[in-house]
């Protein structure tokens, strides 16, 4: 019941907006209906503490993991549909969109977080696919919603990449299903449901698991942002309208992460832990050194933000990687954090944008001294970004490394710390020339709106409280690693 | 019956190939899109037969909506999208004709090196075939990648998918009839998405140039 | 027993060489004949191109001021390689002479060894034709000669043999493999490739002497009388094996399987049934086709190699 519930009311969300033209209203309307799931996925994690919770004749199925994903659905869509009446106010007033668009758009973020709550809530891992792939249509209109030529490159690359990608994670999907045929799996309609899959899946053939989860590391590592097909994801970022840019790199990118922490289970079962093992590190730590290299001469304020995104999903492979319960908590603990410390920071630089007119790193200085609510937000954020304490990112990469040594996993710590601490410097070095460069003449000191200022640092504190007390979170967290484990 | 249902199979699933191979020889657009509509039709037919052999409704359904989705209506989506452009007949490769033609021949030996270790786990006559899926994927790959116009990229997606549909019939005479539902009609909306912007790509400056994706970059 | 199978093995493969010979000028002109007549001309009698040979033989051997010994050897090489290569492919009988070594490599070389001396021949005397037409052949011909390999590999592989009268035999046995994948697929790429080889449109055009496009007359340019006549009766007898083989290889039936006078004479009526056939198949090909230009014709051959190489692994995928 829970799982419907949570299902309908972004569909009815849907419904309303797009039944009604574009007024403010609409706009808070869906900020309270992304409280009103948020709410429920934290009541729906509470209940799937003591059982798994199933809808529909076993269609859908929530564990702690999905549970937990819903709540980080949640939280990051009530960041960034708060922000929906405001950007739309601005973009209808400075004459880049109209009412028409405007309503366009409110109906595909309400589609696109209807399909990331079906993928994280499916039972069945070909729908789990299908959703991922509806989720590609809904954000390439999002992504040329300014329906500029840039925009309109970004999501010709994106639509041309993604599609390919998920098609290989398609063929993948299959050729599990064709294992598990063989492994004595049922006919029909229940055949890839997880737990089906996963009862079978220390009898599936090796050859075949072998090239399905290569495959599908490949395929729903493009939706990811990891390394080998990475190369939409700076550019939809950096085009998209902000709330979108932190639904996008916030949640979308670790809900096709969830898929592959699904598939990584299978994987181990049926091939044991070092293939996927040697896969994921592969492909986490070339993400991890492409993002440093990209991240030290970034000129980009929203691109830069982009390749950090990459840099935290090579982190969530190599986490995954590991694959102890202890990792995988954290690598879940990650996913929170970095969505709402994204969020936080796709939004502001939104305002940022908004406020200075660019977003070219160099054409911005000085904010510190003209805009203090503003770029303390945007400090403070990428404070959080760098994972320093309190903030909850320090927490789950710290435990990350502690896993990773416990596995014997010296020299990826040796990596990712050098990796880390070049990021570091590199972001520094752009924050410090946006918060304190020389100021600009001219520009007078502003102060931002609360309806802004409120809701980011929030989200802020709540990273910190994250870092500080993980408690309330500890045993959801290690429920839900337990649930991915063969 | 046994072997006019094998000879059917082999002739369709071929034809599935071979359509891909003629898409990377014409230049033509207009004759791509008839190879395109030929191929979906062969992916139907390799659909239907199987279902009639193995007594599958819900693959029987599955076959008609790919006659209908990638037999008819994609291909006449595509025809569409290729009349508003003038220049519709020589598309510029990166990769020329002959060149590009002995790179697919040796992705078909790839595919089939590759294949038959997949089909080995349960050898039948429909799995044999399968090499031949895993081909047109490549193929479809290919096109994607050494193609500028934008018509050729959706083509080349196209191929993947239908590709990946063969082995997907192949090996397992259907997913689960949602999933394959899921499928098909994503392709015709990734088309959807795909014509939409070309067209508005179009009212608002060269699509050529944009689809080439050379602007964005760090 | 052996004797008389090696009377009949005799009598055909006599009949395949003096069929051959004669048989493919006429092919030659009803194909001349079939063109005009789809243009609107009445065209030459279609025995014009024996006609022609007649005359050649007649007339006065002229050689080039710069030419060597090779001008002169070539005809006879082209000539010799190609009347040992009908004499023992299974064009009437599936058992003629030396059949046994009628292995497909076997008749790819020696088809090899005529095209090699044309060219030679074309380089010969220092013209520029000539050269330009020698080069433009082997640039076909390099990409015609593995498709042709690769195809005809496609066809032993159901029959498990590379021995052309082994495959012929296996394929009356087994009929339903004449519309495989495997076999259509290498039907398409043998075509090609004849059409390339034979120098007919739209890969050459042998009725015209336009410098920009002639590939095959543009070597022959420097040959007059008996040696002329000796080259073109070569290349057209290689056309002749060429349309045969083709036709058994696919179509088989009519050809004799075993040794009596009635099944030789089904074989020679057969072969030339079906060899007139695909002359019309070539002539209308040839009709309702323009010549494609030089630097498009790497496509069409490119083509047939990746036609043949589907044929293969189709076939593999299928056994």
């Amino acid at each position: 019941m829970l799982i419907l519930a949570i299902l309908a009311i972004p569909f009815t969300m849907t419904i309303i907006s797009a039944s009604f033209a574009w007024r403010p209203w609409v706009g808070w309307t869906s900020a309270a209906s992304s409280a009103a799931f948020l709410g429920l996925g934290i009541w729906l994690s509470v209940a799937t503490l003591s059982a798994p919770q199933w809808a529909l004749h076993h269609s859908f199925r929530a564990d702690s993991l999905s549970a937990f994903m819903v709540v980080v659905i949640g939280t990051v869509s009530l960041l960034a549909t708060l922000f929906t009446p405001r950007t739309m106010h601005q973009e209808i007033t400075s004459g880049v969109t109209t009412a028409r668009y405007a309503r366009h758009y409110v109906v595909l973020m309400q589609v696109f977080i209807t399909c990331m709550l079906s993928a994280v809530l499916t039972a069945n891992l070909g729908v789990l696919w299908v959703s991922i792939e509806a989720t590609t249509i809904a954000t390439t209109f999002l992504v040329s919603h300014r329906r500029t030529d840039g925009a309109f490159e970004a999501s010709w690359k994106y639509v041309i990449l993604c599609s390919i990608g998920i098609a290989l994670a398609f063929l993948g999907t299959v050729l599990i299903y064709y294992a598990q045929l063989h492994a004595g799996g049922p006919v029909h309609s229940s055949s890839l449901d997880w737990t089906s899959v996963m009862s079978l899946a220390h009898h599936l053939d090796p050859n075949v698991t072998r090239l399905a989860f290569a495959l599908l590391v490949v395929g729903y590592g493009t939706k990811v942002g990891l390394v080998p097909m990475h190369s939409w994801l700076p550019d939809a970022h950096s085009q998209a309208p902000a709330p979108v840019s932190a639904l996008m790199s916030g949640v979308l990118l670790t809900v096709a992460f969830y898929g592959l922490l699904r598939f990584r289970a299978v994987a181990v079962a049926a091939l044991g832990p070092a293939f996927p093992r040697a896969l994921l590190l592969v492909v986490g730590i070339a993400s991890l050194l492409l993002a440093t290299v990209m991240l030290i001469a970034q000129r980009d304020l929203k691109r830069m933000l982009a390749y950090s995104s990459i840099e935290h999903m090579g982190l969530l492979a190599i986490g995954a990687a590991v694959g102890t319960p202890l990792a995988i908590a954290a690598v879940l603990l990650h996913i929170l954090g970095h969505g709402i410390t994204k969020a936080v920071l796709f939004l502001s630089s939104g305002e940022i944008y908004h406020l200075e007119g660019t977003t070219e790193i160099a054409k911005i200085s000085g904010l510190l001294a003209r805009r203090p609510t503003l770029a303390g937000i945007f400090g403070f954020g990428l404070l959080s970004l760098v994972a320093l304490p309190p903030f909850s990112l320090f927490v789950s990469e710290l435990t990350m490394a502690r896993a990773e040594v416990d596995a014997g996993l010296w020299w990826v710590v040796a990596i990712s710390l050098v990796c880390l601490s070049v990021i570091f410097a590199a972001l520094t070095r752009h924050a410090r020339q946006i918060l304190m460069g020389a100021r600009v003449e001219g520009t007078l000191p502003s102060s931002l709106s609360s309806s802004v200022a409120v809701p980011l640092i929030t989200a802020l504190v709540a990273c910190v409280a994250l870092g500080v007390f993980s408690w309330p979170l500890q045993s959801l967290l290690t429920h839900a690693a337990q649930g991915v484990m063969p | 019956m046994n072997s006019t249902y094998i000879a059917t199979l082999e002739l369709a699933a071929g034809a599935v190939l071979l359509s891909a191979i003629m898409t990377l020889w014409r230049r033509n657009v207009r004759s791509i899109v008839a190879m395109l509509s030929v191929q979906g039709m062969a992916l139907a037919a390799v659909a239907i037969v199987l279902a009639l052999h193995e007594h599958e409704h819900a693959l029987l359904i599955t076959g008609c909506l790919v006659f209908l989705v990638k037999g008819l209506v994609v291909p006449h989506l595509l025809r569409r999208v290729s009349l508003l452009d003038p220049r519709s007949r020589e598309s510029r490769p990166l990769v020329n004709v002959p060149a590009s033609l002995v790179f697919a021949a040796a992705l078909i030996v790839l595919s089939y090196v590759v294949g038959t270790r997949i089909t080995s786990l349960s050898p039948s006559s429909a799995t044999h075939l399968a090499p031949l899926g895993l081909a047109t994927v490549l193929v479809g790959y290919f096109m994607l990648v050494t193609r500028r116009r934008a018509v050729s990229k959706i083509v080349g997606l196209i191929l993947v998918d239908n590709g990946i549909a063969l082995v997907t019939f192949l090996l397992t005479s259907g997913v689960p009839l949602i999933v394959e539902l899921g499928s098909s009609l994503d392709v015709l909306l990734v088309v959807v998405v795909l014509q939409f912007l070309m067209v508005s790509m179009r009212r608002h400056s060269d699509t050529d140039r944009l689809t080439e994706m050379k602007a964005l970059h760090d | 027993m052996t004797g008389t199978i090696s009377i009949y093995a005799v009598v055909a493969t006599l009949l395949q060489v003096v069929m051959v010979a004669l048989g493919a000028p006429l092919l030659v002109g009803i194909m001349a004949k079939v063109k005009a007549r789809a243009e609107g001309r009445v065209g030459a009698p279609i025995n014009q191109p024996l006609r022609d040979l007649r005359k050649l033989l007649t007339k006065e051997r002229l050689h080039a001021r710069h030419a060597s010994v090779v001008l002169v050897i070539a005809p006879m090489l082209i000539m010799a390689s190609t009347v040992v290569a009908v004499a023992i492919s299974p064009l009437v009988s599936t058992h003629p002479l030396l059949g046994s070594s009628a292995d497909i490599l076997v008749i790819v070389y020696l088809l090899l060894t005529g095209s090699a001396a044309a060219a030679l021949a074309g380089l010969d005397p220092g013209t520029a034709f000539g050269g330009m037409g020698s080069s433009r052949a082997m640039t076909i011909g390099a990409l015609a000669e593995p498709a042709f390999l690769v195809a005809v590999i496609a066809l032993s592989i159901q029959s498990g043999s590379s021995n052309l009268p082994s495959i012929m035999v296996s394929t009356l046995a087994h009929p339903q493999w004449v519309l495989g994948p495997s076999r259509l697929l290498a039907l398409g790429a043998l075509l090609i490739v004849v059409i390339a080889e034979t120098g007919r449109i739209p890969v050459d055009n042998p009725s015209t002497h336009l410098e920009l496009t002639m590939i095959h007359e543009a070597m022959i340019l420097e040959y007059a009388g008996p040696e002329l006549a000796l080259v073109t009766l070569g290349e057209t007898m290689r056309l002749g094996l060429l349309f045969s083989l083709l036709a058994n290889l696919f179509l088989p039936w009519g050809i004799a399987t075993h040794s009596s006078t009635l099944s030789l004479v089904a074989g020679v009526v057969s072969l030339a049934l079906k060899t007139v056939l695909i002359a019309l198949g070539v002539a209308l090909i040839e009709v309702r086709s323009a010549k494609l230009r030089l630097f498009r014709l790497p496509e069409l051959l490119a083509g047939g190699f990746v036609l043949s190489v589907l044929a293969v692994v189709t076939g593999l995928v299928t056994r």
